[in-house]
């Protein structure tokens, strides 16, 4: 029973000391820091499990907030941050050919303990309850997911990448700011349990302040649309995954996603009490949602590279959650958007880990690249089939759950059109990801295939994400329990 | 004697002239001074309602002001690792113009 507090702390100094030890021993091989990260990662996992939220360090009016729901995405985001590790581990050897160095591994070790820093970010995202605490935790994930993407110097793709995401990305910082600044000015608070019980000691919100108020909150919800990539928001987000190091855009798209998902939750939670601005609210959520989804799929369908389809299956994603937030009045809303994060995080960062190795044999991430996987090696092409199909959402697998949980909400809440757009964007979804499977079992094998090479850290991470997939698609009771 | 408007329609400005900047320029250096005029325009405004909306103590809201001093040093990592990366693009590819930027294209 320890308070919640020090984890971030420890994080952060796992990174600070991983640092240290990448100056002070430039011979060692810089794989090690990865497996050290990975080893105290999962410790710190481990830890989350004996935090209870009654005995926590949190004032309602404090600026750090650790409920279930913190904490839940604290194990959430400490996760991904391993399984990024593994991928990165994969992912090594392009990053050393991308970064020529006077000795070999130069450069490769700040690869493996930047996402250690974006991990405490997005831990610090989790709990935070205030705008200032809001603000910092997202540019301690924003800027260090700068560097990453932007990680390869000397590849063209990446800093093209890295310069599109860094602009955007300021421009959302502008935004939040500009609209903090009016929510503040009219509230006279930045914490939200404080501008919450702003709004409660006054009867009736003014006309002229409630247009204000919109305004700032109209442009939090542009900043935080950029995060979590929702159309009209979204056009940085096929070139920056298509250009980014793989890990990173596993990364990028799991956890930056997730943790803009806990701020817009706890964000909306003061706004909606107030019954004159809820339901404007609500209706630019469905707005967002419903373009979001029509955008997300349409778009990914004449896709032929595999980034770039997962960036705009990404987007698409990202409409099925906004649909839940929308849905935010039934009680069902908060555990079917956390059910359905839990399972993108396993079938995305599934498929990402088995596109590394084919990437690496076939010399490309095109979807033609992937041509006869099914006999060349059939258990990796089991792995992908099994991710595909779960993101488009066959029953039995966890992302049919996720989107049946969404729905279900929706439905309560009657938005039937809404529910409608994402029956039909479900249809165009599998026309996409069955575009991969095809490669995988209807294509003649190229003649000059390499064999694929997994290493075994990397299989056994691939067999326990599948095996997840299926396990909670078909059982998810014991996964429902747990969620918040 | 400015009142809280006079402090608002500034930074309103300065916030259009920044997204206006970042909007209409073609250089990405230029682009990026927009991006930071936009971070000063709250800057200002933040200020603004912290000295005219004071507490029921008299006292100014020094939430707001912390704020501030919060977003000027993120500003200036986010110019730091920004710069770094323009650097590095403009020894890849010689340019620092968005058109140049055509390598990701479907």
């Amino acid at each position: 029973m320890t308070p919640s507090f020090p984890i971030e702390f420890c994080v952060l100094f796992l990174g600070v000391v991983l640092l240290l030890a990448d100056a002070f021993f430039p011979d060692m091989d810089k794989r090690k820091l990865a497996h050290i990260a990975l080893v105290w990662l999962g410790g710190f996992l481990v830890a989350t499990f004996f935090l209870r939220p009654a005995l926590l360090w949190a004032s309602p009016a404090g600026f750090y907030l650790a409920d279930p729901l913190g904490i839940f995405f604290k194990q959430f985001a400490l996760v991904a941050t391993m399984l990024t590790l593994v991928l990165a581990i994969e992912y090594a050897p392009v990053v050393e050919r991308a970064i020529p160095g006077s000795k070999p591994g130069a450069g490769l070790g700040e690869f493996f303990i930047l996402p250690v820093f974006t991990c405490a970010g997005l831990m610090w995202m989790a709990s935070a309850a205030d705008f200032i605490m809001i603000f910092c935790a997202l540019e301690l994930v924003t800027i260090s997911f700068y560097i990453q993407v932007a990680y390869l110097r000397k590849c063209p793709a990446s800093l093209e990448a890295g310069t599109k995401f860094l602009i955007l990305g300021a421009l959302s910082t502008g935004f939040l700011v500009y609209g903090i600044t009016w929510i503040y000015g009219l509230s006279g608070q930045t914490g939200l349990s404080a501008i919450a019980g702003a709004f409660a000691g006054i009867p009736a919100i003014p006309q002229s302040s409630q247009t204000a108020l919109l305004f700032g909150l109209g442009l939090v919800l542009v900043a935080l649309g950029f995060k979590v990539a929702a159309a009209p928001f979204q056009f940085w987000v096929p070139d920056v995954y298509h250009g980014a190091p793989t890990p990173v855009t596993a990364f990028l798209s799991v956890g930056s996603k997730a943790a803009g998902f806990v701020v817009l939750m706890r964000v909306l939670g003061p706004f909606l009490t107030v019954p004159e601005i809820e339901t404007r609210v609500i209706t630019v959520l469905q707005v967002l949602a419903g373009i979001t989804l029509i955008y997300g799929n349409l778009a990914a369908m004449p896709q032929t590279n595999l980034k770039r389809l997962l960036g705009y299956s990404s987007i698409a994603h990202a409409g099925y959650l906004l649909m839940g937030v929308a849905s935010v009045g039934s009680p069902l809303a908060g555990r079917a958007i956390v059910f359905y994060l839990v399972g993108y995080l396993l079938m995305t960062f599934l498929a990402f880990l088995i596109l590394i190795p084919v990437a690496k044999a076939a010399g490309g991430d095109d979807i033609a690249h992937f041509n006869g996987l099914g006999r060349r090696s059939p258990g990796l092409a089991l792995a992908m089939l099994l991710a595909m199909l779960s993101l488009a959402g066959l029953p039995f697998t966890v992302g049919f759950l996720g989107k049946f949980f969404i729905f279900e909400a929706a439905m309560q809440e009657q938005q039937y059109f809404l529910v409608a757009i994402g029956v039909v964007t479900v249809a165009c979804g599998f026309y996409y990801y069955l575009k991969v499977v095809r490669a995988m079992y209807w294509q003649p094998v190229p003649v000059d295939a390499a064999p694929v090479e997994f290493s075994p850290l990397g299989r056994f991470a691939a067999a326990f994400l599948a095996a997840l997939i299926l396990i909670v698609g078909i059982f998810p009771k014991p996964i429902l329990d747990i969620l918040p | 004697m400015p009142t809280l408007a006079h402090y608002l329609y500034v930074s309103g400005a300065l916030f259009s002239i920044g997204l206006l900047g970042v909007l209409l320029r073609r250089n990405i250096l230029i682009i990026f001074m927009g991006l930071e005029l936009m971070l000063n325009a709250a800057n200002l405004s933040l200020v603004a309602f912290s000295r005219f909306h004071p507490g029921l103590d008299g006292l100014p809201g020094y939430n707001a002001q912390v704020l501030v001093f919060f977003i000027i040093t993120v500003a200036a990592a986010e110019v730091a690792v920004g710069l770094a990366i323009i650097v590095a693009l403009f020894r890849a590819k010689q340019t620092v113009h968005v058109e140049d930027l055509d390598t990701l294209k479907f």
